[in-house]
């Protein structure tokens, strides 16, 4: 069930510049089509050599209903579903190969506006607009930042293990219909948290990074993104097909569905826009409006707690005032609600491995 | 596979079971306490393990002579060794001798026979590695084997180059690297679907078999780029090969299952040489990074269909 919550109560129990949280979807909500990317991955897998019982195993799907009508998963089934494949095939190259038919091979009506949009700068405002057809598992983040454009990439409602699979899969998505549209590789800079894997190649060949060439990808890195240079954003898209977006837009607007977060993205959102009011569990479980005990229970169900939650915002934000430059650290410590700069530092070591000095800009 | 042996096996429960029941018709059975569980666990083990590697050997070939000899062999060694775990629960009367003949007669017949199927499956082996020789060198891994093309991965394309270029060490000569990358690969994906995409790496990584030295070594590097190691070669020999390789593709018509219509491709070519004077400083991942420059090179310029690295 997706929870709706009734935001006049929220905004009018809240000061005028509290964040009142939105509606989200979670874990167990029923509502990714499953003949558009779940399919493509089952079906790869199957012509891969896996076997149709135990790459269905657990996840409650069955082939017959995909084909019968219009069945909606949870995103718990598609994490079990890549659980399976991961589990199942010996290949790594799966998750970038779906990335690459992602965007382009597919009839739903977001994707088909998002690839037939005029420049890349209207694509990626098409998958903000619409992250719970686009990318439902990992949540986008635009952010500005001097010349170049970051997309971060969040966990958006608990994927846990499937995690690297999705950024995988996500970011040769981006990657590949830019390199469509324009007809070259764009200079994309990628960035993962997790350390280089044995299939480095994968990297190499499908998101085209080289070590010294002009597009990079960086393992270990503090946080899930990948960059481009704002130069890149406005130029034309020329093998759009301005008539199917047109199209597409209209089917859209007659199924209107309403913009919605994952659970976690969606708490992500709430506590980054109210960090100056030092959010706390109580006063967050409350804006959810629910008791403390059922949003510690929900986050749990999510494999996350409100402590990891709040880290991740402060992080994230102690990144970006540190990196804009012109802050000391005992103000990001006063605005992160740090007892002081000393403690910042510690924690900073913590969430990144590196002290916020040692913090260079992304590059 | 196994369905294909099924008069095998069905002979060696056959013997099995004549051996059990012979056994209880004259020999009476042992109590408790006579029984020596260390020797049951040893005996009844090593049969055990002979019929694992029977149910193993037949799972995994077809029939054949080397087969016969093999399941013959071990159906004998099993029996023998059934026998021996037998003795440890009945006391055969001191008359009866074919107990004996079945327990040490099977056993050295069954070893020879397996020893000659063993001599068969090396000959056998050796054929079946000539065939494979473009596609594996040095050793075998079959982990990392790709499913699409039935060529080894990038994993044993670092191994392999590792292996060669210290043993390339003491040589004078150089080690090409070739990486030939599909152009507009994701194009013909859209186009005709990625079964035929797939189909289509499949008859590339044929075609570009055909077109190399008994020596040489092909590899799936990933996705549609495939890795060729040349190794004594020169510069102006791998750059013919690279034209050679170019050439054949951009002559292959490569025919689509639906339509039946004739697709053309062409290749980029990245090459880069090892260094004959600094081979103990050449790794696998800096000559890969180089013969990827290479092909990055060449693929902007398009025109020309190969570059090369020094």
């Amino acid at each position: 069930m997706i929870a709706v919550i009734n935001s006049t109560l929220s905004a009018a129990r809240s000061t005028a510049e509290h964040y009142a949280p939105k509606p989200y979807y979670e874990i167990d909500t029923a509502f990714i089509a499953a003949q558009h990317w779940p399919l493509a991955l089952i079906e790869l897998a199957l012509s891969r050599g896996v076997e149709e019982h135990k790459l269905l195993r657990g996840t409650g799907i069955f082939c017959e209903d995909i084909a019968r009508n219009n069945l909606q998963l949870s995103p718990q089934q598609c994490f079990q579903l890549i659980h399976n494949v991961q589990k199942h095939s010996a290949q790594p190259d799966l998750s970038f190969l779906l990335g690459h038919r992602l965007l382009l091979d597919n009839t739903e009506a977001a994707t088909v506006i998002l690839a037939n949009a005029h420049s890349l700068q209207d694509a990626l405002d098409t998958l903000i607009a619409h992250p719970q057809l686009l990318s439902p598992f990992i949540a986008p983040r635009l952010s500005y930042e001097q010349n170049r454009l970051v997309i971060y990439w969040q966990d958006a409602c608990g994927a846990d293990s499937a995690q690297i699979f999705l950024l995988e899969m996500m970011a040769t998505a981006l990657s590949s219909l830019s390199r469509w549209q324009t007809g070259t590789s764009l200079p994309w800079q990628f960035y993962f948290t997790h350390s280089a894997p044995a299939y480095i190649e994968q990297y190499q060949v499908h998101l085209h990074t080289q070590c010294y060439s002009n597009s990079k990808v960086q393992f270990n890195a503090p946080v899930n993104a990948m960059a481009i240079e704002r130069s890149h954003l406005h130029l034309p898209w020329k093998k759009s097909n301005p008539e199917l977006a047109t199209n597409a837009r209209t089917a859209m607007t007659l199924n209107a569905p309403a913009m919605q977060q994952g659970f976690l993205a969606e708490t992500y959102n709430y506590l980054h826009n109210n960090i100056q009011h030092a959010p706390n569990l109580e006063q967050t479980a409350a804006d959810f409006s629910m008791s403390s005990a059922s949003f510690k229970r929900k986050l749990k169900k999510h494999y996350s707690h409100f402590q990891a939650q709040y880290d991740l915002v402060r992080r994230d934000l102690a990144i970006k005032w540190l990196n804009q430059g012109g802050w000391t650290h005992e103000q990001v410590a006063q605005e992160l609600h740090f007892y002081d700069a000393a403690n910042l530092r510690r924690a900073f070591k913590k969430w990144t491995g590196k002290l916020p000095q040692a913090m260079a800009p992304l590059d | 596979m196994l369905k294909h042996h099924k008069w095998k096996l069905f002979f060696v429960g056959m013997g099995a079971n004549c051996v059990l029941l012979a056994g209880l018709a004259i020999a009476d059975i042992k109590f408790w306490s006579e029984i020596n569980w260390l020797d049951v666990l040893s005996e009844g083990g090593a049969a055990g393990l002979a019929l694992v590697w029977l149910l193993l050997i037949l799972h995994s070939r077809p029939a054949g002579r080397v087969t016969q000899f093999l399941s013959l062999g071990l159906s004998c060694v099993f029996i023998a060794g059934f026998q021996d775990c037998l003795d440890e629960f009945l006391r055969f009367p001191e008359a009866s001798r074919w107990d004996h003949w079945v327990e040490s007669g099977l056993m050295p017949i069954g070893l020879m026979l397996l020893t000659l199927g063993i001599y068969h499956w090396h000959k056998e082996q050796l054929s079946i590695t000539e065939q494979l020789r473009k596609r594996e060198q040095l050793f075998r891994e079959h982990r990392g084997l790709d499913f699409t093309t039935n060529l080894n991965g990038a994993d044993y394309l670092r191994k392999q180059l590792t292996q060669t270029l210290a043993a390339q060490d003491q040589a004078t000569t150089t080690l090409a690297l070739l990486l030939i990358d599909v152009d507009n690969f994701s194009e013909i994906n859209r186009r005709y679907g990625h079964q035929q995409g797939d189909h289509l790496l499949q008859a590339l990584g044929e075609l570009i078999l055909l077109n190399i030295r008994r020596q040489d070594l092909l590899c799936r590097y990933a996705g549609d780029r495939f890795a060729l190691v040349l190794p004594n070669t020169g510069r102006l020999v791998a750059e013919t090969i690279a034209r050679e390789i170019s050439a054949a593709v951009n002559n292959f018509a490569y025919k689509t299952h639906a339509q039946g219509e004739s697709v053309f491709h062409s290749v980029s070519i990245g090459i880069a040489l090892s260094n004959p004077e600094h081979n103990s400083m050449d790794n696998p991942a800096m000559l890969i990074e180089r013969a990827t420059l290479a092909l990055l090179s060449s693929k902007e310029k398009r025109n020309h269909t190969i570059a090369c690295a020094a």
